[in-house]
């Protein structure tokens, strides 16, 4: 099972972060018998520490420490965000690699191209998809139909919608690989209390435990890389439980912190050699920040739906997903269902007296969706770092800064008319919507890959065009956010990105 | 694994943190706030209660359930003076917005002394603050038909996660 490496052991791939990406690329790496540590900031929950009540799990696997600026909704915890996520898992469309070529420059953007096709990436998203068990693929059949999304059908039905479905969700249908089929419990975002859904805490990390060649060090918060005259990385700097700091040796680091903590540990760990961060000399680390234009819809429909009862996000629309500016923008998105316990509607829903109280009212009644499209990438759009103020371990307060480009305002407006046309084509009332709602559960941008190492910090492999054995491996490489959720995304990268590790050091150039 | 009991203050700072809230600073100070201004004047609570049911109206909850919900904002409130500064601020301004007693007031014009405050920083901390405590409450969501946890029921799976029956056509 679980081995413990030495600090000085130079032999190991230390990988940041055991989420989406860093749990993903750990595991692979230790099934081709490369030996990782993976340090992670939060702790360990078993199965049977997750209850139904969102605001004791948030305290239980919430990233609680001080951000300013824009809210992010992401996890410290083994298993990262994938113990909180939604579980849809939607590819990228091939034009959505090609958002120059395709969309052209906007203004106040920096868009570039992936380096990457989708039939580059095509054979690692079969992998993801069966990794993480998606329904609709690999024999596995579709998701079961909840009563939202059966609302989400006929509505979209009703409006002329032809691709609808309650597919590409990972979450077991059936027993598959070890975990059960879903019980339609309802509370997927506070951690799904039987393993139905796929994380990382309960599939990639006991996998990588059972390899014999993976370690997995909890409460280790890595504060700092380290580099040698030559500009390799060597090692990294980590403060455990009771802050006391060791530094682990490694051969290659893989950071995967998410994008804030990705940020700030490139940021922090700047030296002479470096000073603007490790692998920032485009200036490109922390800017591009995406995170979807993301809107709710709710409204009260003529008969019960008890959206609580089933899986939280249960099927989506790919009509709108495509590329037709005619609508008035670039890009595009999908609607997928979006239910939500009282308090999450009183708050997505805001305002006080007789109409915030309607809806509350007629709880058994509502309906939402919720939307996520393209959102073009910004340099104004970033991370920074407090000049003075420090958290807990002494690093410097993250800022986030983010504000929507017109493209997304006017793709809000189109997608805000659709949704309330499908909603009450089934005789809905007091549709309302909101752009807030779930910004900051998609953190894409901050060290995205490019073709040229002046337009971006990493390259087609998510390896720094700065330093060879330094990758990140999050979501942070995105070079342009698609409309899809990213975590399937994430792990194909993950994958594919282990494949490359691998093949550089059996040719010894790692 | 999991270090200590989850406090209810803690709770709240991660919902409010969610809402927005501890953005304004307004959240934070709520959880700071001190509550011997408020226990040793049972008028003011009361008129916090009443403005609690304006804020969320539902017909079919109990004074009780509003009463509570204040008491509870109040109890958990450490000796705060900037706190309880707010509180006296929200009931001083409802006051002056409706030009005399506003607890007795007709519910029209409570509800527009509140309309004439809203948009100012300590309504806004109190509406958080009501809405995290007040839809987390078991009798409202009895009232509006939330059975919360369902993971000690096994699911929906067996009881009624896709009965819905008022569509049209073939969905």
């Amino acid at each position: 099972m679980a081995i413990g490496y030495e600090l000085s052991d130079s032999s190991v791939v230390v990988v940041i972060g055991s989420g989406a990406g860093g749990g993903t690329v750990s595991n692979e790496l230790a099934q081709k018998g490369i030996d990782v540590v993976c340090l992670e900031a939060g702790s360990r929950l078993a199965l049977s520490d997750i209850v139904n009540n969102p605001g004791i799990m948030n305290e239980r696997m919430g990233w609680l420490d001080k951000r300013l600026g824009a809210p992010t909704w992401l996890c410290k915890t083994v298993g990262g965000t994938t113990v909180r996520w939604s579980g849809i898992t939607p590819r990228f469309q091939e034009h959505e690699f090609k958002p120059l070529t395709t969309y052209g420059k906007l203004d106040d953007t920096t868009a570039i191209d992936w380096p990457i096709t989708l039939d580059e990436l095509a054979p690692y998203y079969d992998m993801a998809e069966d990794r993480m068990g998606v329904s609709g693929t690999h024999g596995i059949p579709p998701s079961a139909e909840t009563n939202e999304f059966k609302v989400l059908k006929a509505g979209g039905k009703k409006i002329g919608y032809k691709e609808i479905t309650s597919t590409r969700a990972a979450i077991n249908p059936a027993a598959r690989d070890g975990r059960p089929g879903c019980r339609q419990i309802g509370f997927c975002w506070s951690g799904c209390a039987i393993g139905a859904k796929w994380s990382t805490l309960y599939s990639e990390i006991p996998k990588a435990e059972a390899t014999g060649h993976f370690e997995l060090r909890t409460q280790s918060m890595v504060v700092k890389i380290n580099h040698d005259e030559s500009g390799k990385v060597t090692g990294v700097v980590y403060a455990d439980l009771n802050g006391v700091l060791h530094e682990q040796k490694a051969r290659a680091i893989c950071v995967a912190g998410n994008v804030v903590e990705t940020t700030r540990l490139l940021h922090n760990s700047a030296s002479s050699m470096f000073p603007d961060g490790l692998g920032n000399s485009s200036g490109h680390l922390g800017r591009n920040y995406m995170r979807h234009m993301t809107k709710s819809t709710t409204a009260i429909m003529p008969g019960a739906v008890n959206f609580h009862r089933g899986t939280r996000q249960s099927g989506l629309i790919f009509d709108e997903q495509y590329h037709r500016p005619e609508r008035g923008f670039v890009g595009g998105y999908l609607i997928e269902t979006s239910s939500g316990d009282p308090l999450g509607m009183a708050q997505s829903v805001g305002g006080w007296g007789e109409s915030a109280a309607d809806y509350l009212e007629n709880y058994t009644n509502l309906a939402s969706t919720w939307v996520s499209g393209e959102d073009p990438p910004q340099a104004s759009n970033r991370i920074t770092f407090h000049k003075t103020e420090r958290d807990q371990y002494g690093l410097p307060v993250p800022i986030l800064t983010y504000n929507f480009h017109p493209n997304s305002i006017a793709m809000h407006m189109h997608a805000a008319k659709m949704s309330k046309q499908l909603l009450e084509s089934l005789g809905a009332r007091a549709v309302t919507s909101t752009m807030a709602g779930g910004g900051g559960c998609h953190n894409m941008g901050v060290a995205r890959m490019s073709a040229e190492p002046a337009d971006g910090v990493t390259n087609r492999w998510g390896q720094c065009h700065d330093i060879a054995n330094l990758f990140v491996s999050d979501g942070s490489v995105f070079a342009s956010s698609a409309a899809a959720n990213p975590t399937l995304t994430i792990v194909a990268l993950a994958i594919r990105q282990a494949d490359h590790i691998a093949e550089r050091m059996s040719h010894k150039e790692l | 694994m999991i270090r200590g009991e989850t406090s209810r203050r803690r709770f709240l700072v991660a919902v409010m943190a969610h809402s927005g809230l501890l953005a304004s600073g307004m959240g934070a100070a709520l959880l700071r706030a001190g509550s011997a201004w408020a226990q040793s004047s049972t008028g003011k609570a009361g008129e916090l209660a009443r403005m609690a049911r304006l804020l969320f109206p539902h017909d079919g909850v109990a004074d009780e359930v509003y009463a509570e919900v204040i008491d509870s904002i109040l109890s958990d409130v450490a000796n705060d003076a900037s706190m309880t500064d707010t509180l006296k601020v929200a009931v001083t301004a409802l006051n002056t917005a409706q030009a005399g007693d506003w607890v007795t007031a007709s519910a029209g014009d409570q509800i527009a002394a509140m309309q004439a405050v809203e948009n100012e920083a300590f309504f806004g901390a109190i509406l958080g603050s009501v809405r995290v405590r007040f839809y987390t409450h078991p009798k409202v969501w009895e009232h509006i038909g939330y059975p919360g946890s369902s993971v000690e029921h096994g699911g929906y799976v067996d009881r009624g996660f896709d009965d819905i029956d008022w569509l049209p056509g073939d969905a």
